[in-house]
Protein backbone atom coordinates (compact mmCIF):
# COMPACT_ATOMS: atom_id res chain seq x y z
CA UNK A 1 0.00 0.00 0.00
CA UNK A 2 1.15 3.54 -0.69
CA UNK A 3 1.62 6.19 1.93
CA UNK A 4 0.70 9.87 2.25
CA UNK A 5 3.64 11.95 3.45
CA UNK A 6 2.79 15.25 5.16
CA UNK A 7 5.02 18.30 4.56
CA UNK A 8 6.71 18.15 7.96
CA UNK A 9 7.46 14.47 7.59
CA UNK A 10 8.87 15.01 4.08
CA UNK A 11 11.27 17.59 5.51
CA UNK A 12 12.38 15.19 8.25
CA UNK A 13 12.96 12.42 5.69
CA UNK A 14 14.95 14.82 3.49
CA UNK A 15 17.03 15.86 6.51
CA UNK A 16 17.71 12.19 7.25
CA UNK A 17 18.68 11.62 3.61
CA UNK A 18 21.16 14.52 3.87
CA UNK A 19 22.57 13.11 7.15
CA UNK A 20 23.03 9.66 5.62
CA UNK A 21 24.72 11.17 2.58
CA UNK A 22 26.86 13.94 4.13
CA UNK A 23 27.97 11.85 7.08
CA UNK A 24 28.14 8.56 5.21
CA UNK A 25 31.24 7.38 7.11
CA UNK A 26 29.41 7.83 10.42
CA UNK A 27 29.00 4.84 12.71
CA UNK A 28 25.57 6.03 13.88
CA UNK A 29 22.94 3.30 13.64
CA UNK A 30 19.87 3.76 11.48
CA UNK A 31 17.82 3.84 14.69
CA UNK A 32 19.94 6.79 15.87
CA UNK A 33 19.38 8.59 12.54
CA UNK A 34 15.62 7.98 12.91
CA UNK A 35 15.67 9.45 16.44
CA UNK A 36 17.69 12.44 15.18
CA UNK A 37 14.76 13.32 12.90
CA UNK A 38 12.17 12.40 15.54
CA UNK A 39 10.75 9.29 13.92
CA UNK A 40 10.42 5.74 15.21
CA UNK A 41 12.94 3.42 13.51
CA UNK A 42 10.28 1.18 11.94
CA UNK A 43 8.18 4.07 10.65
CA UNK A 44 11.31 5.87 9.46
CA UNK A 45 12.65 2.93 7.41
CA UNK A 46 9.28 2.31 5.75
CA UNK A 47 8.57 5.96 4.88
CA UNK A 48 12.16 6.59 3.73
CA UNK A 49 11.98 3.61 1.37
CA UNK A 50 8.64 4.80 -0.03
CA UNK A 51 10.07 8.24 -0.89
CA UNK A 52 13.64 7.40 -1.87
CA UNK A 53 13.19 3.91 -3.34
CA UNK A 54 15.84 2.39 -1.07
CA UNK A 55 16.26 1.71 2.64
CA UNK A 56 18.22 4.19 4.82
CA UNK A 57 20.95 1.57 5.26
CA UNK A 58 21.32 1.04 1.49
CA UNK A 59 21.23 4.80 0.88
CA UNK A 60 24.17 5.22 3.25
CA UNK A 61 26.09 2.40 1.53
CA UNK A 62 25.44 3.98 -1.88
CA UNK A 63 26.74 7.33 -0.56
CA UNK A 64 29.86 5.63 0.85
CA UNK A 65 30.53 3.93 -2.48
CA UNK A 66 30.13 7.20 -4.42
CA UNK A 67 32.56 8.90 -2.04
CA UNK A 68 34.96 5.97 -2.41
CA UNK A 69 34.79 6.18 -6.21
CA UNK A 70 35.55 9.92 -6.12
CA UNK A 71 38.52 9.43 -3.76
CA UNK A 72 39.93 6.57 -5.86
CA UNK A 73 39.61 8.67 -9.03
CA UNK A 74 41.69 11.37 -7.35
CA UNK A 75 44.43 8.84 -6.58
CA UNK A 76 43.84 7.96 -2.92
CA UNK A 77 44.99 4.47 -1.99
CA UNK A 78 42.44 1.69 -1.56
CA UNK A 79 43.35 1.38 2.14
CA UNK A 80 42.95 5.10 2.76
CA UNK A 81 39.61 5.14 0.96
CA UNK A 82 38.34 2.08 2.85
CA UNK A 83 38.84 3.53 6.31
CA UNK A 84 37.90 7.12 5.37
CA UNK A 85 34.59 5.87 3.96
CA UNK A 86 33.60 4.09 7.16
CA UNK A 87 34.34 0.43 6.44
CA UNK A 88 35.83 -1.65 9.23
CA UNK A 89 37.92 -3.92 7.01
CA UNK A 90 39.62 -3.92 3.63
CA UNK A 91 38.02 -7.28 2.82
CA UNK A 92 34.45 -6.13 3.39
CA UNK A 93 35.08 -2.88 1.45
CA UNK A 94 36.70 -4.62 -1.53
CA UNK A 95 34.03 -7.31 -1.66
CA UNK A 96 31.13 -4.87 -1.57
CA UNK A 97 32.80 -2.46 -4.02
CA UNK A 98 33.44 -5.25 -6.53
CA UNK A 99 29.87 -6.58 -6.26
CA UNK A 100 28.23 -3.17 -6.66
CA UNK A 101 30.57 -1.37 -9.06
CA UNK A 102 31.57 -4.43 -11.11
CA UNK A 103 35.33 -4.31 -10.64
CA UNK A 104 37.77 -4.30 -7.68
CA UNK A 105 38.66 -0.88 -6.18
CA UNK A 106 42.29 -1.18 -7.34
CA UNK A 107 41.33 -1.67 -10.97
CA UNK A 108 38.61 1.03 -10.77
CA UNK A 109 41.25 3.41 -9.39
CA UNK A 110 43.63 2.73 -12.29
CA UNK A 111 40.90 3.25 -14.88
CA UNK A 112 39.28 6.26 -13.19
CA UNK A 113 42.56 8.15 -12.77
CA UNK A 114 43.21 7.88 -16.51
CA UNK A 115 39.66 8.97 -17.39
CA UNK A 116 39.82 12.04 -15.16
CA UNK A 117 42.95 13.06 -17.03
CA UNK A 118 41.56 12.97 -20.57
CA UNK A 119 37.76 12.67 -20.52
CA UNK A 120 35.76 15.70 -21.62
CA UNK A 121 33.69 17.21 -18.80
CA UNK A 122 30.30 15.55 -18.53
CA UNK A 123 27.98 16.64 -15.79
CA UNK A 124 24.91 14.62 -16.66
CA UNK A 125 23.56 17.33 -18.90
CA UNK A 126 21.97 17.13 -22.31
CA UNK A 127 25.48 17.31 -23.83
CA UNK A 128 25.53 13.51 -23.55
CA UNK A 129 23.61 13.33 -26.80
CA UNK A 130 26.89 14.18 -28.57
CA UNK A 131 28.03 10.60 -27.85
CA UNK A 132 25.00 8.83 -29.31
CA UNK A 133 24.74 7.08 -32.69
CA UNK A 134 22.98 9.10 -35.41
CA UNK A 135 20.23 6.48 -35.59
CA UNK A 136 18.95 7.67 -32.20
CA UNK A 137 17.65 10.81 -33.83
CA UNK A 138 16.06 9.42 -36.97
CA UNK A 139 12.27 9.29 -37.14
CA UNK A 140 11.01 5.77 -36.40
CA UNK B 1 11.91 24.42 -33.41
CA UNK B 2 10.12 21.42 -31.88
CA UNK B 3 9.68 20.30 -28.28
CA UNK B 4 10.60 16.64 -28.78
CA UNK B 5 12.81 16.05 -25.77
CA UNK B 6 12.49 17.07 -22.17
CA UNK B 7 14.54 15.83 -19.25
CA UNK B 8 14.50 15.04 -15.54
CA UNK B 9 17.55 14.52 -13.32
CA UNK B 10 17.42 11.22 -11.45
CA UNK B 11 19.73 10.02 -8.71
CA UNK B 12 19.75 6.40 -9.94
CA UNK B 13 19.21 5.68 -13.64
CA UNK B 14 18.45 1.96 -13.22
CA UNK B 15 15.86 2.63 -10.51
CA UNK B 16 14.41 5.47 -12.58
CA UNK B 17 13.97 3.29 -15.69
CA UNK B 18 12.23 0.61 -13.61
CA UNK B 19 9.95 3.12 -11.87
CA UNK B 20 9.03 5.11 -14.98
CA UNK B 21 8.25 1.95 -17.00
CA UNK B 22 7.03 -0.73 -14.54
CA UNK B 23 5.16 1.63 -12.18
CA UNK B 24 4.24 4.73 -14.20
CA UNK B 25 3.65 2.82 -17.45
CA UNK B 26 5.93 4.73 -19.85
CA UNK B 27 7.77 2.76 -22.55
CA UNK B 28 11.56 2.69 -22.83
CA UNK B 29 12.75 4.22 -26.12
CA UNK B 30 16.54 4.47 -25.68
CA UNK B 31 18.92 2.93 -23.15
CA UNK B 32 22.45 3.49 -24.51
CA UNK B 33 25.80 3.55 -22.70
CA UNK B 34 27.49 6.96 -22.48
CA UNK B 35 30.73 6.72 -20.49
CA UNK B 36 29.90 5.60 -16.94
CA UNK B 37 26.25 6.55 -17.40
CA UNK B 38 23.43 5.87 -19.83
CA UNK B 39 21.22 7.84 -22.21
CA UNK B 40 17.78 6.69 -21.19
CA UNK B 41 14.57 8.04 -22.68
CA UNK B 42 10.96 6.97 -22.27
CA UNK B 43 7.81 7.77 -24.23
CA UNK B 44 4.16 7.66 -23.27
CA UNK B 45 1.99 4.98 -24.90
CA UNK B 46 -0.92 7.41 -24.39
CA UNK B 47 0.77 10.42 -25.92
CA UNK B 48 2.70 11.46 -29.02
CA UNK B 49 5.17 8.69 -29.93
CA UNK B 50 8.00 11.10 -30.73
CA UNK B 51 7.93 13.15 -27.51
CA UNK B 52 10.64 11.75 -25.23
CA UNK B 53 11.50 12.19 -21.57
CA UNK B 54 15.21 11.77 -20.81
CA UNK B 55 16.17 10.40 -17.37
CA UNK B 56 19.52 12.11 -16.78
CA UNK B 57 22.18 11.02 -14.28
CA UNK B 58 22.39 13.65 -11.53
CA UNK B 59 26.16 13.94 -11.10
CA UNK B 60 26.52 17.72 -10.97
CA UNK B 61 26.84 18.83 -7.30
CA UNK B 62 24.84 22.01 -8.01
CA UNK B 63 22.06 19.94 -9.59
CA UNK B 64 22.02 17.58 -6.59
CA UNK B 65 21.65 20.58 -4.27
CA UNK B 66 18.81 21.97 -6.40
CA UNK B 67 17.02 18.61 -6.60
CA UNK B 68 17.28 18.02 -2.84
CA UNK B 69 15.99 21.53 -2.09
CA UNK B 70 12.97 21.16 -4.37
CA UNK B 71 12.14 17.79 -2.81
CA UNK B 72 12.38 19.12 0.75
CA UNK B 73 10.14 22.06 -0.18
CA UNK B 74 7.57 19.76 -1.75
CA UNK B 75 7.98 21.27 -5.23
CA UNK B 76 7.37 18.90 -8.17
CA UNK B 77 9.83 19.05 -11.06
CA UNK B 78 7.53 17.64 -13.76
CA UNK B 79 3.80 17.25 -14.32
CA UNK B 80 2.01 14.57 -16.34
CA UNK B 81 -1.59 14.85 -17.53
CA UNK B 82 -3.96 11.95 -16.80
CA UNK B 83 -7.52 11.24 -17.88
CA UNK B 84 -8.71 9.86 -14.53
CA UNK B 85 -6.69 11.06 -11.55
CA UNK B 86 -8.73 9.12 -8.99
CA UNK B 87 -8.03 5.85 -10.83
CA UNK B 88 -4.31 6.66 -11.25
CA UNK B 89 -4.01 7.62 -7.58
CA UNK B 90 -5.66 4.34 -6.55
CA UNK B 91 -3.50 2.31 -8.92
CA UNK B 92 -0.23 3.94 -7.82
CA UNK B 93 -1.16 3.79 -4.13
CA UNK B 94 -1.77 0.05 -4.49
CA UNK B 95 1.74 -0.19 -6.01
CA UNK B 96 3.22 1.41 -2.88
CA UNK B 97 3.92 4.86 -4.34
CA UNK B 98 4.32 7.64 -1.73
CA UNK B 99 2.12 10.67 -2.32
CA UNK B 100 2.85 14.03 -0.71
CA UNK B 101 -0.51 15.43 -1.85
CA UNK B 102 -3.65 13.37 -2.31
CA UNK B 103 -5.97 14.37 -5.20
CA UNK B 104 -6.92 18.01 -4.60
CA UNK B 105 -9.07 20.33 -6.68
CA UNK B 106 -7.13 23.44 -7.68
CA UNK B 107 -8.90 25.79 -10.07
CA UNK B 108 -9.31 24.16 -13.51
CA UNK B 109 -7.50 20.96 -12.52
CA UNK B 110 -7.37 18.24 -9.91
CA UNK B 111 -3.78 17.50 -8.89
CA UNK B 112 -1.82 14.96 -6.86
CA UNK B 113 1.91 14.80 -6.12
CA UNK B 114 4.09 11.72 -5.56
CA UNK B 115 7.77 10.80 -5.10
CA UNK B 116 9.45 9.08 -8.06
CA UNK B 117 11.99 7.27 -5.80
CA UNK B 118 14.81 9.01 -7.73
CA UNK B 119 14.90 12.38 -5.96
CA UNK B 120 11.93 14.10 -7.58
CA UNK B 121 8.34 14.91 -6.77
CA UNK B 122 6.05 14.53 -9.79
CA UNK B 123 2.66 16.18 -10.20
CA UNK B 124 -0.25 14.43 -11.88
CA UNK B 125 -3.08 16.63 -13.12
CA UNK B 126 -6.47 16.06 -14.65
CA UNK B 127 -8.26 18.96 -16.35
CA UNK B 128 -11.83 19.12 -15.04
Amino acid sequence: MGVLIEAGELQRLCRASALLRDDAASAATIAEVARAVRMSPFHFTRRFAAVFGTTPHQARIAARLERAQAMLARGASVTEVCFASGWASLGSFSGLFTRRIGEPPSSYRRRAMVQVAWAPPFAGCLGAMAYLPASSFREA
Amino acid sequence: MKIKLTSLMVDDQARALAFYTDVLGFTKKHNLPVGEHRWITVVSPDGHADVELSLEPNVNPAAKTFQAAMLAQGIPLAAFEVGDLAAEHARLTARGVAFTRAPTAMGPVVIAIFADTCGNLIQLYQPT
